[in-house]
């Protein structure tokens, strides 16, 4: 039997298999491929055997550290097994398109990748505080090194700046957990269950800031855009895709739970913020010069939103921030691997340098068309069946508040447009027309589709994911909400 | 006739093993010309492990004293030697290839042996006279060592500046410890202790003497304003020894520190906290800022075990089960990754021929990945990155701040550690620079393998100390309890 233990262990165990025998890159990224291929397998098998309640599942519970109190106490629900879904789906594909990129030193790039999937799937799993800090701040390690080894030209500004940023906002969490944990009744113990309500003001924003900083919450925003103009494509897939959504999904399944007066009495901090952020990114989206611009500013617009959808701590606004935390993981991560395979192709991702790409390239403009309709939440996509969810509990909390809110999803559709019409359509460029780039097609289309396809099928049965996350997400935050008098 | 104390040998079989070794060695050592370096290394090796292991074996004894109250022998003196142990068996792989070795190893063996001996004798001393003639043996040898590469000027800048500084620290502790005397009328800290108790600190001659003896333990372990001599040793004593004296050397002043206030001076708690407060603060920020400003590596990591210094103070004045254990717990992680980050150093030193800068790196981590690599996993146990044991090391010292009510320390020492990483990635990101050829001669040195199996048994000790701590957590409680405050 498969545990949620072995899911971590296999990537990590993979990864360090792979530092330290130097496989060709051949070997060593289709043995990276393959074990990513058998943990999505295995997460499939676990949303197949995944009962659609509101409590955690599949446990492993033993102790680890006993001196300190520390137990390694793993489990999912909805919530965070739809994110360790959309974790291995997303890691897939970032391998895939390492692979097809042709990295040097691939062995050990294909190993970084793998043991940060590992450690976002602590994080998502994650029901000891210890374990979780584990995940939260080791994830940088791999991250880390890639961005340092295999960035683009300002890496070294882009690591200092993601590290100087996480590292401090993961500190103040790590004194945030020592206290709940040593503070327990009955001697040191860092079960999240136990350190429901313990909290007070300064631990919770201990917490708090942590996770605005890796979500990335208007105005603790400032590492994202280095990081993902630097990092190489897949690396940006993964940054934007999944490891940013450690910090969301830490507010909605670590945060509102374990301080629900807390997060009560400050949600309108988290309003505010998440309105502010959702608007100026969007904006700041439609402004920027690159394809890697726009997907960025728009993931910290996009980000903002489903903190906005979390903190408005009703059932339509957490179930609309997981759903809408998958569909943005998809779509950010697979945007950005179609800018770098175009940056590959043209050695640019400026819009200056591309346009009217969709040409005798029509693979290439089906997937960004569909991407981008995505993005700009087209009524019947799933995007739009998220947005939908948060606006729809915006509105519920205050009519001016879904306004607003409204005003920034037209927003969204703009930057988009610009993007599709910027690449795909528009004047060719001097420099694409005598490139020529070929279509999309094989080893990159192969790390691209998967996602596009999943995009599509939970455009077409949202309520497959719905009614799957429902319970979870109410139980989330119905704590908080009763504190809310609703 | 004078009448001699009574001398339990099996209790203090650690430090005696330590001097016979040092002792044959300096008697084999005109013979063994030529052949010093394999003897040397041999006879050492067998000491280090035979004073360890009368340490483990006396493990579960019961606390005594010994020579009329002089030497106290309980769990934390066994931590110590086997930690102290450990760092020179670690110390003798990292030498081994070193060309000194060749030709004065046997001396150079014994040195170590002999600091290995003072620095136990710390641990186990129980009055000011067995705590000062300990320091001095230790704190002798080790000039020594430092001026050890007789050939280079900057290791015999490095010896004599340490002897001259650590002479003053030395001095200034006698002082204080006669003050002590003279208001107390005992050397003996449990003595110190019960006068202090009844007199309280009223006493101008007490707060005289604690403020003189902190001052002289303050240079030893090397924390603000008395760091001076910190940066120009560790820079100019050869590296393998720098990796020596920043993990023993550190274990052994904070273990001197924590007898004498917590032994022999917890009555006076108030006086001396505060004090420790403002030095812990000061060392830990402006310790890791002097580190942005360097481009010689050892000198940055001097300023780092600065920083680091500051930190294991938090521990000291939190106090207490949680605080002794957090030091003691921290002090054992923070070798494997000062003598790891230092035998990299070295191992760099010798592929280069030459200093090791942020410079002189650049690149070079793509020539030799399982060092480099292994030296990312140190400079992340320094910043306290989870799965290396420096994590946990951070953790139990925060927590006891957290749970001792100096919470705000704890912010101080994130503040701290997140200026740390500002230098700690600028040598990350040098040693990967693909821009740069590092160009170095990959010749492949004798003795180069020691070294690199030195590299991968810090590395393994900082991993598993990091996944697994719960054994090495249990063994550092057992030893707080034998300081007053653990208990």
């Amino acid at each position: 039997m498969i545990t949620i233990s072995t899911l971590i262990a296999v990537p990590a165990i993979a990864a360090v298999v792979l530092l330290v025998i130097p496989f060709a890159r051949q070997a060593a990224g289709y043995l990276a491929l393959l074990v990513s291929l058998a943990v999505l397998g295995a997460v499939i098998g676990f949303i197949y055997r995944f009962e659609p309640v509101a409590g955690y599942q599949f446990s492993d519970d033993v102790s680890w550290i006993a001196p300190l109190g520390v137990r390694w106490h793993v489990a999912v629900n909805g919530v965070s097994l739809a994110m360790i879904a959309v974790t291995a789906l997303i890691t897939t594909c970032a391998l895939g398109f390492a692979l097809w990129a042709k990295r040097d030193r691939s062995h050990a790039s294909f190993a970084l990748i793998l043991l940060t999937e590992a450690f976002l799937f602590l994080v998502f799993a994650a029901r000891d505080l210890f374990a979780f800090y584990v995940g939260f701040e080791g994830m940088l390690i791999p991250l880390l090194v890639l961005l340092v080894v295999w960035g683009g030209a300002g890496r070294k500004f882009a690591t200092l700046q993601v590290i100087a940023y996480t590292a401090f906002g993961t500190l103040l969490m790590l004194l945030g957990i020592l206290y709940l944990g040593l503070t327990a009744p009955g001697g040191p113990n860092f079960d999240m269950t136990a350190a429901i309500g313990r909290g007070n003001d300064w631990v919770f924003f201990a917490f708090a800031i942590a996770f605005a900083i890796k979500s990335p919450l208007f105005p603790l925003h400032g590492w994202v855009l280095p990081a993902y103009r630097n990092a190489s494509p897949e690396v940006a897939a993964v940054l934007s895709g999944v490891a940013s959504k450690a910090g969301a999904f830490a507010f909605l399944a670590v945060l509102v739970p374990l301080f629900p007066s807390q997060s009560e009495k400050y949600a309108w901090v988290f309003i505010a913020l998440g309105t502010i952020g959702f608007l100026w990114g969007s904006l700041l989206a439609f402004r920027q010069p690159d394809g890697r611009g726009v997907v960025a500013y728009s993931s910290i617009a996009q980000m903002s939103f489903i903190v906005l959808g979390i903190f408005l701590l009703s059932d339509r606004g957490a179930t609309g921030a997981t759903f809408q935390m998958v569909n943005h993981a998809l779509v950010s991560a697979a945007l950005f691997l179609v800018v770098g395979w175009l940056e590959t192709q043209v050695g640019s991702g400026s819009f200056a340098q591309l346009g009217g790409l969709a040409r005798r390239r029509p693979v290439l403009a089906t997937v960004s068309m569909v991407l981008g309709m995505a993005a700009l939440a087209v009524p019947g996509s799933s995007v739009f069946a998220s947005e939908f969810l948060i606006m729809l509990g915006a509105f519920e909390n205050h009519w001016w508040l879904g306004a607003i809110v409204a005003l920034g999803v037209v927003l969204a559709a703009m930057y988009m447009l610009r993007w599709i019409s910027a690449i795909l359509h528009d004047r060719e460029s001097a420099l694409a027309g005598t490139l020529n780039p070929p279509d999309l097609k094989k080893g990159a289309l192969m790390a691209i589709l998967p996602l596009v396809l999943v995009l599509i099928g939970l455009s077409i049965a949202p309520a497959q994911f719905t009614d799957r996350v429902d319970a979870s997400a109410h139980a989330l935050i119905s704590a908080a909400a009763k504190e809310a008098g609703r | 006739m004078i009448k001699a104390p009574d001398v339990n040998w099996l209790a203090i079989a650690p430090e005696m093993a330590l001097m016979i070794g040092a002792f044959v060695l300096l008697l084999l050592a005109s013979f063994i010309r030529g052949r010093d370096r394999g003897i040397g290394t041999a006879v050492g090796l067998i000491t280090l492990v035979v004073s360890a292991g009368f340490a483990i074996n006396a493990w579960t004894e019961p606390a005594t004293t010994t020579m009329a109250g002089a030497v106290q022998i309980d769990q934390l003196t066994q931590v110590v030697t086997v930690l102290i142990a450990g760092c020179g068996i670690l110390t003798l792989l990292v030498s081994f290839g070193w060309n000194r070795m060749r030709e004065n190893g046997a001396e150079f063996v014994a040195l170590l042996l002999l600091v290995a001996a003072g620095m136990d004798l710390i641990a186990a001393s129980n009055s000011f006279v067995t705590l000062f003639v300990a320091l001095e043996l230790f704190s002798l040898s080790l000039y020594v060592l430092c001026a050890f590469d007789g050939k280079s000027k900057a290791s015999l800048e490095s010896g004599f500046k340490y002897l001259v500084l650590g002479t003053i620290g030395s001095m200034v502790l006698v002082y204080g410890a006669a003050f002590l005397y003279g208001a107390t009328g005992s050397f003996g800290f449990e003595a110190i202790n019960t006068a202090l108790s009844k007199a309280g600190s009223g006493d101008a001659l007490v707060i005289l003497g604690t403020v003189l003896v902190l001052i002289g333990l303050a240079f030893k372990i090397g924390v603000m304003p008395f760091h001076m001599w910190v940066a120009d040793v560790y820079e100019g004593a050869p590296t393998n020894v720098t990796g020596f004296m920043s993990a023993a050397t550190k274990i052994a002043a904070f273990v001197a520190l924590a007898r004498v206030l917590f032994d022999a001076l917890p009555a006076i708690r108030d006086t001396w906290a505060p004090a420790l407060v403002i030095i812990a603060v000061v060392t830990m920020i402006l310790g890791n800022i002097s580190a942005l400003v360097q481009t010689n590596l050892k000198r940055m990591l001097a300023y780092a075990s600065v920083g680091a210094a500051g930190f294991g103070l938090i521990a000291i004045i939190v106090g207490g089960e949680a605080g002794t254990r957090g030091l003691i717990f921290y002090l054992a992680a923070y070798a494997p990754m000062a003598i790891g980050a230092f035998a990299v150093i070295s191992l760099h030193e010798r592929d280069h021929k030459g200093i090791a800068t942020l410079d002189s790196i650049r690149g070079w981590g793509f020539d030799r990945p399982v060092a480099a690599v292994s030296m990312v996993v140190f400079l992340l146990g320094f910043a306290g990155f989870p799965l290396t044991v420096g994590f946990i090391g951070k953790f139990v010292v925060l927590g006891s701040a957290v749970e001792g009510n100096y919470a705000w320390l704890g912010v101080v020492a994130v503040v701290a550690s997140v200026i740390s990483l500002g230098y700690l990635l600028r040598i990350i990101l040098a040693m990967f620079d693909r821009g740069a050829k590092s160009g170095v001669m990959m010749a492949a040195a004798p003795g180069m393998g020691s070294l690199n199996l030195a590299i991968v048994l810090c590395l393994a000790l900082v991993l598993i100390g990091g996944i697994l701590p719960g054994l090495g957590l249990d063994w550092a409680a057992d030893a707080a309890k034998s300081l007053a405050a653990g208990r």
